[in-house]
């Protein structure tokens, strides 16, 4: 696998606490690449590292085939740590200015692009000290694409960003994955939008990684066969132990390969179908049946 | 990349136009204003006094020497009143520039892309290169304030200085530029080590003032130290400054001094220039940066 970033053991411990407990993690390149895990799992620990903010305690760590204090290497990433601040006397033009100079593309970078990519064009000349959080992280974002880097590093990208700027910001992310060729690493908490923009994810709990895969991998185990139909009882006989009642629809508990004849046998015992439709096994459920984290009574679907 | 660091910092810089006013160009605009009102008042006075003594107001004819602005320039440190302010203005600028990362958590956002040491030595040039501009502008004041006595009391102008004069003057201005760059690294090591401003600010503040109590004679009788020994070169920097100064132009300070005393002063002053800044960087490499 072309892998972007390769870690091996990494470990970092903060006195008896282990932020990061010997991850092994193979991100590929191309394509959005999600990190799950509740509070305290360690996904800031690993993109602090990644980024050289941190040293790690033990374990080594590569990025874009090389370590991670290789600036050549470093320069072909960009990153935004949770909700970026920026000096307050400066204008959001400003901001992108001084931070391509820093980051060695004073001369290449195509700020209004990025301004208007990020929808910040009309506040571009404003100082920054006005900005609500959501600037700030469109105002990051963009702060992170400008060099045109190969990968990005986001740490919950639409943290405090209303509505329609998540769904901006979901599919500006999944352009730089589709058009722009551009490996995206992200790390959130909102499971519906991971699920929606990521092709991949891994569940770190504990700072161990306790699952990984494609998105489609991951929600198809347990995959079953809903039926809305007239009468659930009538299918519940038909189905035996492979049936479970959903409200006033059933869970066929089948393969793909074996829906067409459950369908048909049904129609021959006269069940009035309403709709059928496979449902998987939805991210949510899975982080948190593998990080044990207690799910609330009314799920907030972070959108 | 030390070199992006430093467009990148002196661009930042360039924005932040009260950190520029207040360091570059308030004490020298103060000096060049008091200067011309200090010289309107004397004519004033001095008119007075003639008309009310009888007596014509007749221009001076001694010609005003504008290279005196240079060396007055030059022995800025030296000055408690402007240099001792210019000082502080600087270290305000220097707190700004050397702990502004941590108080905006701005590190993160730079710190991936350019290697630590690029980072650190990108603020320093920058605040060098303030200090600098802070003489020159300081310069132009002192131009400004023997221009003005020359135009008020309609006293002739000239520039004589000799070769022997202006290297003199060179090196002064040297000293004292090196002077301030060192009350500024010592900043950026304690702006490093606390990731406060304020300490960044009070600290080498302080610690000038500890020094300058410490070069007091009494105290110097009291700790057993000697002006031309080692152990009192290496604790006061400033007394190494006055040294070299003395040394270099005999009878500029009052500090007694003999030529025992010019390496202790070299070492001295070069090692509070090269240890605070190799203790920032030392510091800085391994410091973790996620938490500002």
């Amino acid at each position: 696998m072309n892998a972007v970033i390769e870690t091996r053991g990494l470990t970092k411990t903060y006195g008896d606490v282990r932020a990061l407990d010997g991850l092994d993690l193979s991100i590929p390149r191309g394509g959005v690449y999600g990190v799950l895990g509740p509070n305290g799992a360690g996904k800031s620990t690993l993109f602090r590292i990644l980024l050289g903010l941190i040293r790690p305690t033990a374990g080594s760590a590569a990025m874009m085939g090389g370590p991670l204090n290789d600036i050549s290497h470093m320069r072909r990433t960009g990153s935004m740590i949770e909700t970026p601040r920026f000096p307050p006397y400066l204008t959001a033009r400003q901001v992108l200015r001084w931070l391509a100079l820093e980051h060695g593309v004073g001369a290449t970078a195509d700020i209004p692009h990025w301004l208007a990519r990020v929808g910040l064009t009309e506040a571009a000349d404003r100082k920054v000290r006005g900005f609500s959080v959501g600037m700030m992280q469109r105002l990051g974002v963009a702060a992170a694409l400008m060099s045109r880097p190969e990968l990005v590093i986001l740490d919950e990208p639409t943290s405090g960003m209303d509505p329609p700027g998540i769904q901006e910001m979901r599919a500006l992310i999944r352009s730089l994955a589709t058009e722009d060729g551009v490996t995206v690493v992200l790390a959130s908490h909102q499971l519906l939008e991971v699920q929606r923009v990521c092709d991949r994810v891994a569940i770190l709990n504990k700072g161990k990684l306790v699952r990984e895969g494609t998105v489609s991998e991951l929600t198809s185990v347990g995959e079953r066969l809903r039926l809305a139909v007239s009468s659930a009882d009538q299918v519940l006989a038909v189905l035996g132990a492979k049936g479970v009642r959903d409200g006033e629809a059933v869970l066929a508990e089948v393969k793909r390969a074996e829906g067409p004849a459950l369908i048909r046998a049904l129609v021959e015992a006269n069940v009035d179908i309403h709709e059928a439709r496979w449902v998987g096994t939805d991210l949510e459920s899975i982080f948190f049946t593998e990080t044990g984290a207690v799910q609330a009574p009314e799920a907030d679907h972070g959108v | 990349m030390v070199f992006d660091a430093l467009g990148a910092e002196a661009f930042r810089l360039s924005k932040n136009r009260l950190t520029v006013f207040w360091s570059v160009f308030f004490i020298p605009l103060l000096f060049a204003l008091g200067g011309v009102l200090y010289h309107l008042i004397n004519k004033s006075q001095g008119d007075k006094l003639a008309a009310g003594a009888g007596l014509p107001t007749t221009p001076t004819v001694t010609p005003v020497n504008l290279a005196e602005a240079i060396t007055f320039t030059a022995n800025l440190a030296a000055q408690a009143n402007i240099g001792g302010l210019i000082l502080v203005f600087m270290l305000i600028a220097g707190a700004t520039v050397y702990a502004g990362d941590y108080r905006w958590e701005t590190w993160r956002l730079i710190s991936a892309r350019n290697d630590r040491a690029s980072l650190i030595l990108g603020k320093v040039g920058v605040m060098k290169i303030l200090a600098f501009s802070t003489l020159l502008v300081l310069l132009v004041a002192a131009f400004v304030f023997y221009g003005t006595q020359a135009v008020v009391f309609q006293r002739p102008v000239s520039f004589h200085m000799s070769g022997a004069e202006a290297l003199d003057a060179l090196l002064v201005w040297l000293l004292s530029y090196v002077r301030i760059v060192q009350y500024g690294l010592i900043g950026l090591l304690i702006a490093v080590m606390t990731r406060s401003m304020m300490a960044a600010l009070f600290v080498p503040l302080a610690l000038g003032f500890a020094q300058s109590i410490l070069g007091i004679p009494p105290f110097m009788a009291l700790m057993k130290l000697h002006p031309d020994g080692w152990a009192a070169q290496l604790l006061l920097p400033g007394m190494a400054y006055d040294t070299l100064k003395t040394l270099l132009i005999p009878g500029i300070t009052q500090v007694p001094i003999t030529s025992a005393a010019l390496w202790p002063a070299v070492v001295s002053l070069t090692a509070w220039v090269l240890l605070p800044l190799l203790g920032a960087l030392a510091w800085f490499r391994q410091q973790d940066l996620s938490k500002e």
